[in-house]
């Protein structure tokens, strides 16, 4: 039978620039594909999981400095954060006022009292204080009631979160902080404790009151708005002079102050680096060890390549491109299944807080780390003899 | 291509091994030589120095008028990619891919791209009388179509070298005979050198010339 070269048409005239030999490669043996891009996507979940934990429950230690209006904050010195205060006398306010560049300042309590619930137990709850919570839009989220009203007497509002724990509770109804009858008066969203503590809103000077001698004549700090264009390097220079005993925190610092102290004075920082390790690692082990498997289960054919002229960097490039594929997928999975446990999460009352900046670097992360993975077969590649394809 | 004096020594500590003693070949364009021998004899040891997979101990090997420098990896695979096409008598094909996939990565390889890699698969795939198989896996055709398939690669990117190593073993003799006057027509029609091992006395047929192999030297005419 004799064949004609050149006679016979093109049928699929389709034209692409290369083979892609290495995705094929890959959907040729979908299960170990399949193994591969699922270690991959688990790993993925599980450092979005752990870092956006984290950074949600992070988010509730700054959460109330985020939404007050405070250019500065001035605290006892070495308040380590936010929710553990000391008290320092209240007429420093004055001082500060008096200061070229402050606009408005004022003093807020933050401090821990005693809540006698209806079941008869005690628990504790956050207190903040303030003479006058609507001028700084404090809290920021009010589902029920006035603020105004709390400067009507012994009033209180609730944050929405304490239900959970205190059980549910109404406006109108009344509770006993510190053995002192108040009435709730509102409730409030998003106002959360790193401390998990329930927070509550009352008058100032109705919680100096609750509590004179600790708080009588104190207060814990005082929050400065400057004037518009002030220079705030200038105001805190000044502020330091005035309150040598006190310290000066920019918002930006003391956010980071009071973030820092449950990273480092905790285990919660080692826990989240060590379990967000742990998951990359597995992700690691298991795109290693299935492109390796991969590897020793195609030699052959990576031997035919190299026999036919191919170079190790042919192989390599089939490899990489393998683990970018695996990476890639991965990434995807990993990531939806991330988002998918935002609704679970907050089910919960905890934060998913996935930024694009954490999803970015994952990423990037997961790229670096699937590309690193195939490095243990490139070694195979390497040493790979093309003369084995002569054998039987 | 030429092989001048190749000699080859394994090496296992101490011990030594000669395998190929004082080999001198020349093959020619458009010509196909049979290289016979027995299990053992040296027969794949002499095709991989002449495919420049393996380096020889001593002598050397000349291909399109450049020497296999030996010293230099890269430049003994750049000779396999523009001078030589392997046929294997595994096929050694690309399971992941098609029949003319299997062809167009091996044109890729030796620095086809694009279009003219498709058109150069489709034309030594319709050679091989293919066309219409073009699309299967490996998997999904027989023993010979698996061989025209490797014929093709081998024929692909106008190598002028081709080396077949038992390219008939696996297959009935049927199939055995059309792929032997597959390979008879084509180098005629392509103008290639065709150097093919075996143990089958058919390819004899095609052959302009056998060569015996044994012990490691190599002999026109019958073996002794």
């Amino acid at each position: 039978m004799e064949y004609n070269i050149l006679s016979l048409p093109n049928p699929f005239p389709k034209i692409s620039p290369l083979v892609n030999f290495a995705r094929k490669l890959l959907l040729h043996d979908k299960p170990r594909f399949i193994l591969s891009v699922m270690g991959v996507a688990f790993a993925v979940s599980l450092v979005l999981l752990q870092i956006g934990l984290f950074m949600g429950i992070l988010d509730n230690a700054s959460i109330t400095i985020d939404h007050l209006e405070a250019d500065l904050w001035v605290t006892s010195k070495n308040t380590p954060n936010i929710d553990f205060a000391h008290t320092f006398p209240e007429t420093y306010l004055q001082r500060v006022r008096s200061v070229p560049g402050v606009g408005r300042a004022d003093n807020l309590i933050i401090w821990y009292m005693l809540i006698a619930l209806p079941t008869g137990s005690q628990e504790t709850v956050l207190v903040y204080a303030m003479e006058d919570f609507a001028r700084w839009h404090f809290p920021w989220l009010v589902a029920e009631g006035d603020l105004r009203d709390l400067r009507r007497g012994r009033y209180f509002f609730m944050d929405d979160s304490a239900s959970k724990r205190f059980g549910p509770f109404a406006v109108g109804e009344h509770r006993e902080i510190v053995e002192h009858r108040l009435k709730i008066m509102g409730r409030t969203r998003e106002a959360i404790s790193f401390t998990t503590s329930p927070v509550v809103f009352m008058d100032y000077r109705i919680a100096q009151a609750l509590d004179p001698n600790t708080l009588s004549g104190r207060t814990t700090y005082v929050i400065v708005k400057l004037e518009p264009g002030a220079d705030i390097e200038a105001v805190r220079a000044e502020l330091r002079r005035r309150l040598p005993y006190n310290d000066i925190h920019t918002k930006a610092e003391w956010r980071e102050i009071s973030r820092d102290y449950w990273v480092t004075s905790t285990g919660i920082g080692l826990n989240m680096f060590l379990s967000a390790f742990l998951g990359a690692l597995v992700g690691v082990v298991i795109v290693a060890q299935t492109l390796y498997a991969s590897t020793m289960a195609h030699l052959r054919e990576f031997g035919v390549i190299k026999a036919i002229g191919g170079s190790n960097a042919d192989c390599y490039n089939i490899l990489a491109q393998q683990a970018v594929i695996a990476a890639l997928m991965g990434y995807a999975g990993g990531y939806l299944l991330a988002q998918a446990m935002v609704p679970a999460v907050a089910q919960m009352d905890l934060k998913l807080i996935i930024t694009q900046q954490l999803s970015a670097a994952v990423f990037a992360g997961t790229l670096l780390l699937c590309l690193a993975a195939a490095l243990f077969s490139f070694r195979s590649i390497a040493s790979l003899d093309p003369a084995l394809v002569f054998r039987g | 291509m030429q092989a001048c004096g190749v000699g080859k020594v394994f090496r296992e500590g101490d011990r030594e091994f000669p395998v190929l003693a004082e080999v001198w070949l020349d093959l020619a364009v458009g010509e196909i030589v049979s290289l016979e021998g027995r299990s053992g004899s040296g027969k794949t040891t002499l095709l991989s120095i002449l495919g420049c997979i393996l380096t020889p101990t001593t002598g050397q090997v000349t291909v399109e008028g450049r020497l296999a420098d030996t010293a230099r990896p890269q430049v003994l695979a750049a000779i396999r990619r523009r001078s030589i096409g392997f046929i294997f008598q595994q096929f050694n094909l690309f399971q992941a891919l098609t029949c003319i996939e299997n062809v167009e990565y091996a044109l890729n390889l030796k620095g086809y791209k694009g279009g003219a890699a498709h058109r150069e698969a489709w034309r030594v795939i319709e050679a091989v009388g293919l066309a219409d198989h073009a699309d299967f896996l490996p998997r999904d055709i027989s023993g010979g179509q698996k061989q025209r398939v490797a014929i093709a690669r081998a024929l692909a990117g106008r190598s002028p070298v081709l080396l077949a190593d038992e390219p008939t073993a696996n297959l009935d003799s049927v199939t055995a005979s059309g792929i032997l006057q597959l390979f008879r027509q084509l180098v005629r029609q392509e103008g290639r050198a065709l150097l093919i091992v075996t143990h089958d006395h058919q390819v004899r047929t095609i052959a302009d010339r056998t060569l015996f192999i044994q012990d490691g030297h190599l002999r026109n005419g019958q073996p002794e």
